[in-house]
């Protein structure tokens, strides 16, 4: 096996999948968060919503995603709760009920943010 | 929203410390943050005295009867790994438990991924209890050590462990309990236990800071050393020192984390290590009660508290242990602990293996208070 193919292998291992979402081929983990932050974009984000059961993303829900995204790419790491609570003037049960999947699958996975590393 | 924090993970680490702690520990490094044991001046054998009252005082707090078999470490896990590499040997079989935290299942699964062991896993019944008779009927002619955790980190159900000690006495076998969850909130007694090491942290209901813990051995379990380097004695010598305790201890100790256990383990002693645990239940029963009023709420293994110590799981329906964690922190300013807890194989078997659950630990400074919010935060999930 080559190396390039053990790093596949590896990749695959860690549950890395391709779809093909807006026309654009897109690596998910096996929760369906995004492999690479980048790769999101609004049109994605709305497909994703869709499927998880909320067919329009209204301006709660955008307020909520880009507070998300400008907080992980100027911070590198997603929202602390009270800063995610202080920054979309909402608080963490509400944006609980906002998704479908509630803060972390919902919410974090639409915005487009890594599966948080956390004790599982 | 309470603008207190309201700690409710201390059997992650116990917090806040109690003052006094701070303060011994601030003032003892002060006057003497120096090498213990280690040079001839006053100061190095005033350090090397306060390291032996330590062991004088964990030794009575455990029931071991030789203070010099009380073994300095970085917490539980590193005494337990000290346990293991030194007791263990190509061929042997270990007996342990589904209730173990990861400090106790990876090392066993490193070991067997080697060739060395192999072991068997007991399981615990629908309360969260551990069958003496179970450990018996598992135990082989090659069966090397029992090890089992005294109380759950998931469960909190405390382990029978005078009992098991007494199927292990009768057939010679080592028992070596992990009191990272017990000690400090129940008394242990290992000489009249039949228990051979206790594996100890400070950091929890010990009170003391992270990074000191530490294994209690009785003389009669021969633990080779498992790290080899200065000890302070025998300097000559290119063989590590084989008298305890620098047999097992390599290196200049952790002085300041051993001057807070010892005020630590005073604290308890002012206090009362009975009136502690009966106050945390009280609390960890409150908190039960209320919760078994909310529809929305399933807890494990929580229907009758004795032989529990304060620790208490659960989950919400509808809504994921993290992001129940994340509201209590964010809305409510509680502080839980969610996840698997490094106990996997409990979660596999109360089936949350998938998202783990929500837990609560009650500490020494929480209130009733603080647990009825905490309810009240729970209730906001429905």
């Amino acid at each position: 096996m080559t190396a390039e193919e053990e790093h596949e292998k590896l990749l695959a291992d860690l549950g890395r999948q391709l779809r093909i979402v807006a026309g654009r081929e897109i690596y998910f983990d096996w929760e369906g968060f995004f492999w690479d932050p980048n790769d999101w974009d609004e049109e994605v984000a709305t497909i994703l919503a869709r499927e998880s059961g909320l067919d329009e993303l209204t301006e709660a829900h955008w307020k909520v995603l880009r507070f998300i995204r400008e907080y992980y790419f100027y911070h590198g790491r997603a929202p602390m709760n009270r800063h995610l609570k202080e920054g979309v003037h909402l608080s963490l049960g509400e944006i609980e009920s906002l998704f479908p999947g509630g803060i972390r699958l919902g919410a974090r996975r639409l915005a487009g943010l890594p599966n948080p590393k956390s004790c599982f | 929203m309470s603008g207190r924090l309201i700690y409710l993970d201390n059997a992650a680490t116990s917090f806040p410390k109690p003052r006094e702690v701070l303060d011994r520990m601030l003032q003892g490094y002060i006057e003497l943050g120096v090498s213990p044991g280690r040079g001839s001046y006053d100061q190095a054998l005033e350090a090397e005295d306060v390291v032996h009252g330590a062991r004088k005082k964990l030794a009575i707090f455990f029931g071991a009867p030789d203070a010099d078999r009380i073994i300095f470490a970085a917490n539980a896990t590193d005494a337990l790994n000290i346990a293991f590499n030194g007791l263990l040997r190509p061929g042997d079989h270990v007996i342990s438990t589904r209730l173990e935290h990861n400090s106790v299942l990876r090392p066993l699964y490193h070991f067997r991924e080697m060739g060395w062991i192999s072991y068997d896993l007991v399981h615990f019944d629908g309360k969260g209890f551990v069958d003496p008779g179970e450990i018996a009927r598992n135990i082989k002619p090659n069966t090397r050590m029992v090890i089992v955790t005294h109380a759950s980190n998931v469960l909190g159900s405390v382990q029978p462990v005078e009992e098991i000690g007494r199927v292990c006495s009768e057939r010679g076998i080592p028992l070596i309990i992990d009191a990272s969850q017990s000690a400090g909130k129940i008394p242990i007694d290992m000489t009249a236990w039949n228990v051979s090491a206790v594996a100890f942290t400070g950091h929890k209901a010990l009170l003391g800071p992270t990074g000191i813990g530490g294994l209690a051995v009785r003389p009669d379990l021969d633990i080779k050393p498992s790290r080899f380097g200065g000890t302070g004695v025998d300097s000559r010598s290119p063989i590590h020192t084989v008298t305890f305790p620098h047999r097992l201890e390599a290196g200049t100790l952790n002085l300041i984390g051993i001057m807070g256990l010892s005020a630590g383990i005073d604290y308890i002693m002012h206090k009362g290590i009975e009136s502690i645990h009966r106050e945390e239940m009280a609390l960890l029963k409150r908190l039960r009660d209320g919760l078994a009023g909310l529809e929305h709420v399933e807890m494990y293994c929580a229907g009758d508290l004795s032989g529990h110590v304060a620790v208490l799981t659960a989950n919400v329906n509808g809504v994921s242990p993290e992001d129940a964690g994340a509201i209590l922190d964010g809305d409510f300013n509680i502080a839980v602990r969610v996840g698997l807890h490094c106990a996997p194989l409990v979660h596999e078997d109360i089936g949350t293996i998938n998202r783990g659950a929500v837990r609560f630990s009650p500490g020494i400074f929480n209130t009733p208070e603080d647990i009825d919010h905490a309810i009240r935060a729970m209730a906001s999930m429905s």
